[in-house]
C-alpha cells in the first residue's frame, strides 16, 4: 500500500530525514516512534504532502512523490495533525461536509451521520468546532475529518497524546474498531511503549532521521539501538 | 468542479432561502428610492453612482470574505473593464450590452497578472495588488495609440435602449445597474452557501486544515480572485458607458481602491447586503451631507463617520441593525 525509497527531507543544512526506505501492506496497523526530534512528524508531512522530500513515495501502486497535498487527500491518504485544527468558524457537521465533498469526491449525509455516531460526535454535530469541544472531542473531530475524505491509510499523529490512561484505553479500542470497520491500514505515532504493544502489530522506530528499527513491537522495544536512542546512551 | 454536483448547488439555493428573501427585500426597498423620490434626475445620478459603488464594495468584500485577501488594487480591475469594454465598444464595433461583460471577463483576466500574488497572504498581498493597480494606471497613460493616453477616450458609444427602455437616460441606467448589483449579489450569496463557500471560510482561517481533507486552497482562492475582478471590470464598463469618458487618473483612481473598503467595513463585510447599503449611505453622506458642510477636504467626515461605526459597531452597519433587530426580539418575547 504504501511504499517508501530513499525517503530524505532538508530543511536547510539539518538532514530531518535522512534515506528511509520501508513498506506497509494494507491493513497492518505500524507504530512510529521515536524520541522527539527523531522525524516521526516529518515523515507524516512528508507521505500527506505537506513537505516535499526527495526520494520516492509511493501509494497504492502510484508515485504520488509530486503530488500536492490534496491530491493526496484525494488519493486515499487521510492524516490527524498533533494539535488538532479544526476548520474554524464551522460546525462539526460542516467540518465534516467539506472534508467528504472535496476528499471523497461526494455528499452523503448519511454517511456524515454514520461517521459521527462512530466518533460520539453526534450530540456536537452542530455544535461550533473551534470553541465547543473538549481537548478529547477535538481529537476525535480530526480523526473523523479523515475518515469522512474516505481513506486507506490514515496516518494519526500522536492523537493519544495529552489524554488520560483511561481516555487512552477507551481511545485505543476505539482505533482498532476504526480499523475493523472502515478496512484501514493506519500508522499511528505514539511514545508510549505499552499503547504501541498493545495496538501496533509492527513498529517502525526512527532516531535523528533514520531509521534504526523496524518489526513487531516486542522485538523492537528489546532492540538495543532503540533503547539507547531513548535512553540517550548512544549521544552522551 | 467535479465534486460540485447540481443537488449540492440546489441545496444551497435552498438553504440560502432566508437570506435571499432578505436580500430581495433590501433591493426593493433600494429600488423604490428613486420613485419615492420622485425620480430627480440629480439624485437618480447620485444613486446610479452609489450602486456602482455597491458593486464594487461586494467584488472587494468577496474576494476579503471567501478569498481571505485584502485588496488595495481594486482600481486596476474596475479601470480594465472600463478600458476594455469601451474600447471594443469603439474600435470594434461589439455591442455595449455585449461588451460590458467581456469588460469583466478582460478585467479577470488581467486578474492572471496577479496569481502568483496569491502565495503572499495579509500585508504583502495587499501591497502587491496596490502596486498591480499603478502598473495598470501606467500602461493606460502610455499606450496612447490604443488608450488616448492621459487625454483619455471620449468618443464611445453610451447605453443603448432594451425592450424600448432607453438604458442611457438616468432611469434606464438606474435600473440596469440595480439589476447588475441584485444578479451579484445572489450570485454572492449562493457561492457562500455551498460546499466552495463552506470550504472558502475554512481556508482563510486554517489553510492546512482544509489542504489536507482534499480541498484544493490555490484554486479556489484564484477563482475568487477571477469572480472579484470580473465584477469589478463589469461595474467599471457600466460606469464607463454611463458617464461617457475616460482618462487614466479617473478609471485607475485610488478612489475606485479606497472607497470599496470604507464602504463594506461601514456595511459590514462579513454580510452580502453590508456592503451594498454601506456604499449607498457612505457615497450619499459624503456627496449631499459632507459636501455641503465643508467643500474642500469633506472626506475628512468620511473618516470620522468610519471611525466610529468601527469603534461602536465593528460588524458594521449590517451588524448593528441585526443586533438592533435582536433586541427588539427579545424585548418583544420578554414582554409577551
Amino acid at each position: 500500500m504504501l511504499e517508501l525509497d530513499a525517503v530524505t527531507v532538508r530543511f536547510g543544512g539539518l538532514t530531518a530525514l535522512a534515506n528511509i526506505s520501508f513498506r506497509i501492506k494494507a491493513g497492518e496497523i505500524v507504530g512510529l516512534v521515536g524520541p522527539n526530534g527523531a522525524g516521526k512528524t516529518t515523515l507524516f508531512n512528508s507521505i500527506s504532502g505537506l513537505v516535499k522530500a526527495r526520494g520516492r513515495i509511493a501509494f497504492d501502486g502510484k508515485d504520488v512523490t509530486g503530488l500536492p497535498l490534496h491530491k493526496r487527500a484525494r488519493a486515499g491518504i487521510g492524516r490527524t495533525f498533533q494539535i488538532p485544527q479544526p476548520m474554524q468558524h464551522l460546525s462539526v457537521r460542516e467540518n465534516l461536509a467539506v472534508a467528504q465533498v472535496f476528499g471523497a469526491g461526494r455528499h452523503d449525509e448519511a454517511r456524515i451521520d454514520e461517521i459521527l455516531a462512530v466518533m460520539e460526535l453526534s450530540h456536537k454535530a452542530e455544535a461550533d468546532a473551534a470553541t465547543a469541544l473538549a481537548l478529547q472531542e477535538l481529537k476525535r473531530l480530526e480523526i473523523a475529518k479523515a475518515l469522512a475524505t474516505e481513506p486507506k491509510l490514515l496516518l494519526l499523529d500522536e492523537v493519544l497524546a495529552g489524554l488520560e490512561s483511561n481516555a487512552k484505553k477507551s481511545f485505543m479500542v476505539k482505533l482498532k474498531e476504526l480499523h475493523k470497520l472502515f478496512g484501514l491500514t493506519i500508522v499511528i505515532v505514539e511514545h508510549d511503549i505499552e499503547t504501541i504493544s498493545g495496538l501496533c502489530t509492527r513498529a517502525v522506530v526512527l532516531n535523528f532521521g533514520q531509521l534504526i528499527a523496524d518489526g513487531t513491537p516486542t522485538e523492537v522495544f528489546n532492540n538495543p539501538a532503540v533503547v539507547e536512542s531513548y535512553t540517550g546512551t548512544a549521544h552522551a | 468542479m467535479t465534486v460540485t454536483s447540481a443537488t449540492s448547488v440546489s441545496a444551497a439555493i435552498r438553504r440560502s432561502g432566508g437570506r435571499g428573501m432578505a436580500l430581495g427585500a433590501g433591493l426593493v426597498v433600494l429600488a423604490l428610492l428613486p420613485l419615492a423620490a420622485g425620480a430627480s434626475p440629480y439624485l437618480l445620478g447620485l444613486l446610479i453612482s452609489a450602486l456602482i459603488l455597491s458593486g464594487l464594495a461586494l467584488s472587494w468584500a468577496l474576494l476579503g470574505n471567501l478569498g481571505g485577501m485584502v485588496s488595495f488594487g481594486h482600481a486596476a480591475f474596475f479601470g480594465v473593464g472600463s478600458y476594455a469594454s469601451a474600447l471594443l465598444a469603439a474600435k470594434l464595433g461589439v455591442p455595449v450590452l455585449l461588451a460590458i461583460p467581456l469588460g469583466g471577463v478582460i478585467a479577470t483576466l488581467s486578474s492572471l497578472a496577479m496569481l502568483p500574488a496569491l502565495r503572499l497572504s495579509g500585508p504583502y498581498f495587499a501591497l502587491a495588488i496596490l502596486a498591480y493597480a499603478q502598473i495598470f494606471r501606467i500602461l493606460a497613460t502610455e499606450l496612447d495609440w490604443l488608450t488616448g493616453g492621459a487625454a483619455g477616450l471620449q468618443r464611445y458609444p453610451g447605453l443603448p435602449t432594451l425592450f424600448g427602455i432607453n438604458l442611457a437616460d438616468r432611469a434606464g441606467s438606474y435600473v440596469l445597474v440595480l439589476a447588475c448589483v441584485a444578479l451579484f449579489a445572489l450570485v454572492y450569496v449562493v457561492l457562500r452557501k455551498s460546499h466552495i463557500g463552506t470550504a472558502l471560510r475554512a481556508i482563510s482561517d486554517s489553510e492546512d486544515a482544509t489542504r489536507v481533507v482534499g480541498v484544493n486552497a490555490t484554486l479556489l482562492k484564484s477563482w475568487m480572485l477571477f469572480l472579484s475582478a470580473f465584477i469589478a471590470g463589469v461595474f467599471g464598463a457600466l460606469n464607463a458607458h454611463i458617464i461617457g469618458f475616460l482618462e487614466p487618473d479617473y478609471a485607475f483612481s485610488g478612489i475606485w481602491s479606497v472607497m470599496p473598503i470604507i464602504a463594506a467595513v461601514f456595511g459590514g463585510y462579513r454580510s452580502v447586503l453590508g456592503p451594498i447599503f454601506g456604499a449607498v449611505v457612505i457615497y450619499l453622506f459624503d456627496q449631499v451631507i459632507a459636501k455641503s458642510l465643508i467643500p474642500v477636504g469633506h472626506q475628512i467626515l468620511l473618516g470620522i463617520l468610519l471611525a466610529v461605526m468601527v469603534l461602536l459597531a465593528p460588524n458594521g452597519l449590517s451588524g448593528l441593525v441585526a443586533r438592533i433587530f435582536s433586541k427588539t426580539a427579545e424585548k418583544h418575547h420578554a414582554g409577551a
